[in-house]
Formats: C-alpha cells, structure tokens, sequence
C-alpha cells in the first residue's frame, strides 16, 4: 500500500548492484503504486537506467528484490514478467509492417486472429496511428517509429509500463507533442509508468512523482511542485530547475532575528523558517531574486553585474557577490528601461519566505 | 559534384582493360563451351555439324543420373550441414565473444584459406582405418577392430566439404547478424518472447536471406565438386563432377562433358532464381534497416 | 542485454566448430615431422627428414617455384587491373558498372570446373598450347573478383570528396590518385594483392584442365597422394599452409582491422 492508498504496483526492496567495486546502485527501497506515474531523473551514470533494467529483468540485482503486484520477480527473466519496455531507439522489427509489429507479442501468446485485429487497430488508435496497419517501419518519421513502439507494448496490456529516455533522440518539437501523447495515453490506459530522464523539465511536466537519482542513491522522491520548491539536499537543487545553491553561516542575534553571512555580506532579518544556526546551504531561484539599482539603503546586499543573455521571456544575469567563489544566476522580466550593463553595480534582493536553507558540511 | 571540377572522362573506362580481358577470357570461353555442347564428339575433338546428340547421350546415360542424384543429395547435406553449424557460431562471434571477437575470426578466416587438397588429405588419413578417429575409439574401447565406414563414402565426402565451406558461411552470416543491433532481440524478449521464439521469429526471418545464398553457394559448389569424391568419395561418394572430368580428361568425349556441366548450370541457376523467388515472396530478399 | 544475449549453447557449438576446423590440419602439420614412416599415433618422435626429403626432391623445388612464379605474375596482373577497375567502378555513376560489375564478379559464383574446362576448350580452340602461361590466365581470371571485392569496398569507403579538393586545388586525374586515393587505400590494397597471392598458389581445380607438362604445387600434392603414403605428403601440405598463411595474415591485419568488419559486442 502506498502513502495514498493505492495497491503496490511496483516495490523494490534494498537493491543493490555493483559492477566490481563499483556500486551502481545502492541499497535502493522504493514503492509506486497502480497507475502512478513516476519518473526517475538524474545525470547520467546516476543508476537510474540500472534500476530501469534491473525492473525490466535485463539485470539480476547484486542484493535485493524485486516485487511486481507483491510476487517476487528477482529471479524472472524478461520474458515473462508483466512488465514492458520502451526503449530509447524505437528498434521496430524490420522485416515486419508496422501491424505484424504491434501485434507481435499477441502472435507469440497464440492470440485468435480477429482479436489481434481488434487489439492492433486499437493500440494504433490509442497513438493516433490509426490505418497505418500495412505501412512499413522504414517509412515512418522517428516520433512515428515511437509511436508504434509504444502501441507495440501497449497492446499487450501491461500493468507496469517501462520507459527508458523514450524521447531523448526526438527533436524538440516532436520530443513536446510526443509528452502530450504519454500524459494522455497514461489516463487512457491506466498502468502504472516508470520513466528515465535526465531532463528535469520533461520529469516536472509527466510525472506523479519524481525520484531524483544521484550516484547510485535516491536523493528525494515527491511530486514535482515539492521536489522543485523544497529540494531535500543542495544536488537536487541545483539539478531540478535551476537553483543558486550558495554556502552561508547563520548566526542567531537577539529578538528572533537570524543573520546570514553569505560571502563578505551579511543580511539580518526574521526567518520565518527559523534556520538552524551554523553553516548551511541557501537555496536561491533565478526568478525568485529582485535586482535593483545599487542604494545605500537598498534592502538586499550588493553585487555587481558580470554578464547577461537576452532570453526572450526576460534577461539571465550572472552577479559576481564579495566573498562568493561562484556567481549568482537571476533571471529577470524584460522591462521597457533595459537591461543592467556589464559592470553595473546592483542590489539583490528576495522574498525571504520563498528561500530554503539546507544544512551543510562543513569541508 | 564540386563547382569547377570537370570530369572528362567516366572513370569507368578505368576498368575497360579489365574487361576486354575478361570477355576474352571468361565471356568467350563459356560461350565456346556452350557452343561444344552441341557439335559432333572425336577423340578429343569435336567438329561440326551442330547436334543435340551430346545431349541425348548425357541425359540418355543411366551412371550419370546416378551420379546426378548423388551430387544433389550430398551438395544439399554438405550445405545444410554447414549453414546449421555457422548460424550458432556467427550468433556467438556477434553476441557473446567480446574481445575473443578478433582471435577467433582470425582463426576461422586463416583456416579458409588451409588448402583444398591439404584438408581433404587430411581427412583421409584421419578417417582411415589407421586414422586418428579410428584409434582414438579402440583406445577408448568402444570397438574392436576399426570401423572402415567412416571413409570412401559419402559421409567422408560430405564432411570434408563441411570443412572446406564452413569458415566462408560463418563470414557471411556474421556479416548478416551485424546490423541486428541487441536492442531488437531485447525488444523482443520483454514483449515476451523465450530464446526459441526470438531466434524463429526475428533472427531466422532477418538471416533468411544470407543464409539461403551461402546455402545456394555451397551446395552449388559440392555438387560440381570433382576432387573430393575422386580422392575420398570410394563408390558410393561419385559424383557428377568427376564424371565430367572424365570426359574431358580420360575418356575424350568432349560434347558429352560439355553437356552435362551446361545441364549442371542450367540446374543451378533454376536453384537461384527458385530461392530468389521465394525470398522476393516473404519479403525477406532485403531488409531495410533503420533505428 | 546479458541474459538475453548469452547462449552457452552457441558458445559450445564455436567451440567445437573451431576443433573441428583447425584439429584435422594440425595433425597433417604434427606428422610432417614424425620421425618414421607411420601416419598413425602413437607419434613416436620428432624429426625433419621428411622436410630433408622433400626439399632435395627435385620435382618438389620445381613444382613450387612454379607455383611462386605464377601467384607472382597473376597477383601483380590482378592488382593493376584490379585497382583500375575498382577506381572505374567506385566513382563512375555510368549505367555500364552493373553489366561490368556482373561480368567481373561472375566466376566467384561459377564452380571451378565450369571456368577450368571453358578455359580448356578456349584454349584448345585457339590453339595455344597448355602451360603455366595458361595457368596464369586462369588463375588472374578466379583471383580478380576477390581482389575488386575488397579494394571496391575500400573506394567505396573512403570519402571522394577528398579527392574532389586535390581537383579543386589543382591535381591532374593521374596525381590526385597517386597523391590522395593511393595513400588512403594503399593498406587495403596490398592485403588483398597478398591475398591473389594466397589464392593462387593455392589453387587446384582450374590448374588441372589449363595445365601442360609442367606441376605447381597443388598439382604435386594431387599426384603424390595418388602415389605415396608417407608423410611427405605432410610435408608438402604444412609448407604450402605455411605460405598461404602468412600471406593472408598480413591480408587479414592489413584489410579486416581497418574496416567494419568488427561489429562492437553489445551495440
């Protein structure tokens, strides 16, 4: 059972998988439940193509199990888990139209003639195909190609839906309309998808929830709104959405208010978030962050401006901060007066509730 | 094509000197040879008038249907035999060798070029009643005395052939599994399909048409063979070829030799254009890969 | 991609196809130095009077000079018309490379017997008497459709738009292949002339209807196992092996190494 009440679909419990020495995965336990559309993102070489496989049965996990609808599948090989996979290359078999493709799994589980029919003529409907029957793979575009290949995998009615970067080699155009498709086959069809990204914009846009990955590890999984407003560590900050994650020292002063030296900078307020005194890490949002002209009494703390892009939606300045070893990043509307010139001294300022304030290390 | 560069002349005409040579040396000779099948047999001679007898005596002759029949049914074996061999290998070299890829396709491409005469030598003092095979069973204790069926027969024929074919079939299909990327047999297998149904249905159909020429290739081969069988083929391993041979060499009748082998090729070429057919039927003669 | 892929059942078949393929030849190549007149185990000790033999035998030294002469011309006859017709075929777009390519790679497909016999009958024909010249012709005839094979795929593999910029620059037709295409195929193309090589000394079945009085090697094999049961024949045979596989080794490092041939385990 999950946190919601769903039935477990998928469960995996303490998987660990190592190539030699080295661990790929590490001690992973996760739950998604019937239906949910879950995405694991992160970098690559983060693990989350492993775990992919590990659930498809391609892999054999170095510890751990496996559990599909609450029936161990560690030891069950591919072919006969209720599980399928879209890969990243369509890999529509050549030699058969894009009908006997998607009727291939139906085929080989000796299906009655006129319900392969039926089933193709729907699946290729479902991926707004549909006719294209009797056409050949090497006619079709590449978003087509992946089309048939999700009808492919789709006829078969999986309960668990595997997708493995399924877009990446799409251009952007097709890679936006192809998401519509998914978020709607996804209603349509009702299985539980586990997706692989490692764009954070595609994950934020699909999914239910999203498990950030980092070497091997599962930093934070939640739904989008929360993994992108409340990171739980600094490399999901920076890695969903861009973040300026900047080390700082709190220090309580007196009457509730808290001081933060960011830099050779120091700003002294009242935190509603009541950070824990010592070093931290301040979560900052490009967008979240006002610039101004620099003013003696202006009420955030000075900077100076090293470089901008012209974004269309606004400008994205990078601001050069006494004492910080890296550059802010803020991205601001785009105003009649113009942009700040290269050089220009200028006041950062923000919301105080909207910023975040991770415990940090030191050293 | 560059803007500026002009080519005066088609580089074809490069291969002009070639070609002069082989239409003296190919198209002309065959065309002679077809032109003999039909002339009046001498002694190693042959002269006009122009006549189908050579024809009537080939196919009136009742050693040479004999003969026929062995050919084709030892061609079709030999080919078989090593088709359903190289498919597992070139399978393994593909998918499984890893960095034993090189060695061993060294090892298969070098034993290509063993000779001819050396490997059916070499099977001829294997297979002998003094041969290797034959101690190696009677020190085992599996027999007696040693068994003199393994050689002078149409297995010894067959075998050698086998030998002689099966590195040229390996290459060939391996050159057939590599645009079969890995990704469409796991395709394959996570929409359900066990080891068996992956090989019927992607492999085999994908392979159908390299392995259907190299199957074509050697039983053409082995069916025209002429050494093999006169070295190792005893009485029951003769073939077509051989009696060829013997008209040309030994017994003189020229025509006769040159009637047969036209009907050989004529046969063959049926046995391409059938397969051909066939292929071109299951829309399996050429595959259009893209991913 | 592991449990998919493995198969220890094809693995085993290599195995054995790979004994069965090298075991026969190496048991010729261990008797060629037994010490007595036996062909059969138990292999009693080494010795090299059958290679003592066989190299006073005067036939023998005959027979592969022979041999050595004929593989020479033919591999240079092969390789000059070869690269020319394989440069004609590679960067033509005429509608003559079909008919051409077929005529060229026609005897690939033709059994030995067919060539050997149409090549007697022509000779016969045209009067010119049976012998090693005979053979020659014969042998570039077999040897040229392997040799344009590879140095057509090796054209065909290498990028003309390079010799589209020596054009550009200002080379003549002549230096832009002696200076640019000769250079990016000159491997390519010695293997496969070493290859020529290794096919025509190896090769039997045309030689025995276009030859006259005189015996290449194969020839001489032919004729002593019909005769002898000794181990000469052994002799003989590892020698010639010895030949032909040095001089598809190099073909091998030369062409296979360079091109695709290798199709990346796993991808």
């Amino acid at each position: 059972m999950t946190a919601e009440g769903r039935a477990a679909s998928v469960q995996i419990e303490r998987v660990t998988h190592r190539y030699g020495a080295m661990a790929a995965l590490s001690d992973i336990d996760l739950t998604i439940g019937q239906g949910e559309f879950v995405t694991f993102l992160g970098p690559s070489g983060c693990g989350k193509t492993t775990l992919l496989r590990i659930i498809a049965g391609f892999l054999r996990p170095s510890e751990g199990r496996v559990l599909l609808q609450g029936a161990d599948v560690t030891a069950v090989p591919p072919h006969k888990r209720p599980v399928n996979t879209v890969f990243q290359r369509p890999s529509l078999f050549p030699h058969l139209d894009v009908g006997e493709n998607v009727a291939f799994s139906l085929r080989l589980a000796k299906t009655p003639e006129p319900e392969i029919k039926r089933r193709v003529a729907d699946a290729l409907a479902l991926v707004r195909l549909p006719g294209y029957e009797r056409r050949a793979s090497h006619e079709l575009s590449g978003g087509q190609m992946q089309r048939v290949a999700l009808a492919r995998v789709l006829v078969a009615r999986p309960r668990v839906l595997l997708l493995d970067e399924p877009l990446s080699a799409l251009d952007l155009a097709i890679r936006l309309e192809m998401e519509e498709e998914l978020r709607r086959v996804h209603r349509e069809v009702g299985a539980t998808f586990l997706y692989v990204t490692h764009d954070q914009r595609e994950a934020l846009a699909l999914s239910d929830r999203v498990a950030v990955f980092n070497r091997g590890r599962i930093e934070q999984i939640d739904r989008p709104e929360r993994v992108y407003r409340r990171p739980a560590t600094p490399f999901v900050a920076r890695f969903v959405g861009d973040a300026n994650v900047v080390p700082v020292d709190v220090t309580r002063a007196g009457g509730g208010e808290t001081s933060i030296a960011i830099g050779s900078e120091r700003i002294l307020r009242r935190f509603p978030q009541s950070p824990e005194p010592g070093p931290a890490w301040l979560v900052l949002r490009p967008e979240a962050l006002l610039l101004s002209e620099a003013a003696p009494r202006a009420p955030g703390i000075p900077g100076i401006v090293r470089d901008f892009a012209y974004r269309g939606s606004g400008y994205a300045y990078r601001i050069a901060v006494a004492g910080l070893g890296e550059m802010l990043k803020a991205e601001v509307p785009a105003v009649e007066s113009g942009p700040f010139a290269i050089g220009a001294p200028v006041d950062l300022a923000w919301d105080i509730s909207a910023c975040l304030f991770l415990r940090r290390r030191e050293g | 094509m560059t803007p500026g560069t002009s080519r005066r002349r088609d580089p074809v005409l490069l291969s002009f000197p070639a070609a002069m040579g082989f239409l003296l040396l190919l198209a002309v000779p065959l065309a002679v040879f077809l032109a003999y099948s039909f002339m009046t047999a001498g002694l190693f001679t042959v002269s006009p008038p122009f006549t189908f007898d050579a024809y009537a005596r080939a196919l009136g002759y009742g050693l040479n249907g004999i003969l026929a029949l062995n050919s084709i049914v030892i061609g079709l074996l030999a080919a078989a035999a090593t088709v359903v061999l190289a498919l597992p290998v070139a399978y393994w070299l593909r998918y499984c060798a890893g960095r034993w890829q090189m060695p061993c396709l060294f090892i298969i491409t070098g034993s290509m070029f063993a000779s001819y005469l050396v490997r059916i030598y070499a099977w001829r003092t294997i297979l002998g009643t003094r041969g290797v095979f034959n101690q190696g069973l009677e020190a085992l204790g599996v027999i007696d005395e040693p068994v003199g069926f393994l050689l002078y027969n149409r297995f010894s024929v067959t075998l050698a052939l086998v030998h002689i074919f099966l590195p040229y079939v390996v290459l060939v299909l391996f050159a057939g599994f590599r645009p079969l990327a890995p990704a469409f047999l796991e395709s394959a297998q996570d929409l359900g399909a066990n080891a068996w149904q992956r090989w019927r249905r992607v492999i085999l159909p994908v392979m159908a048409a390299p392995a259907a020429t190299s199957f074509l290739f050697v039983f053409i081969l082995s069916a025209a063979d002429y050494v093999t069988p006169q070295l190792i083929g005893g009485t029951s391993g003769q073939m077509l070829g051989v009696q060829v041979q013997a008209n040309f060499k030994a017994v003189g009748d020229w025509p006769q030799g040159a009637a047969i082998s036209i009907l050989m090729l004529l046969a063959f070429v049926a046995c391409y254009g059938v397969t051909l057919l066939g292929l071109r039927l299951r829309r399996l003669d050429r595959i259009r890969w893209v991913n | 991609m592991e449990s998919t892929l493995r198969s220890p059942f094809s693995g085993a078949i290599t195995i054995a196809s790979l004994v069965f393929l090298i075991a026969p030849l190496a048991v010729v190549v261990l008797f060629s130095f037994h010490e007595t007149a036996s062909l059969a185990f138990p292999f009693t000790g080494f010795s090299l009077r059958w290679y003592r033999a066989v190299f006073a035998s005067p036939s023998f030294l005959n027979a592969t000079l022979n041999s050595l002469i004929v593989a020479s011309v033919s591999a240079i006859a092969t390789l000059v018309l070869g690269v020319m017709a394989a440069f004609g075929l590679s960067r033509s777009s005429s509608a003559l490379r079909g008919p051409l390519a077929l005529l060229f790679f026609l005897p690939i497909t033709l059994p030995g017997l067919f060539l050997g016999l149409a090549l007697l009958v022509f000779f016969s024909r045209i009067a010119l008497k049976l012998s090693l010249v005979t053979v020659t012709l014969g042998h570039i005839v077999y040897v040229f459709p392997y040799f344009l094979l590879i140095a057509k795929a090796a054209l065909d593999r290498m990028d003309s738009a390079l010799e589209d910029v020596a054009a550009d620059l200002g080379a003549s037709p002549w230096q832009v292949f002696w200076r640019v295409t000769l250079p990016q195929i000159r491997p390519v193309v010695i293997g496969a002339t070493s290859l020529a090589f290794a096919l025509s000394f190896d090769e039997f079945v045309i030689t025995f209807f276009v030859i006259g009085s005189q015996s290449t090697l194969p020839l001489y094999i032919w004729s002593s196992m019909r005769r002898t049961i000794d181990p000469s024949i052994n002799t003989i045979s590892t020698l010639l092996m010895l030949v032909t596989l040095v001089m598809f080794a190099v073909a091998f490092a030369l062409t296979i190494r360079k091109d695709g041939m290798r199709a990346e385990v796993g991808r």
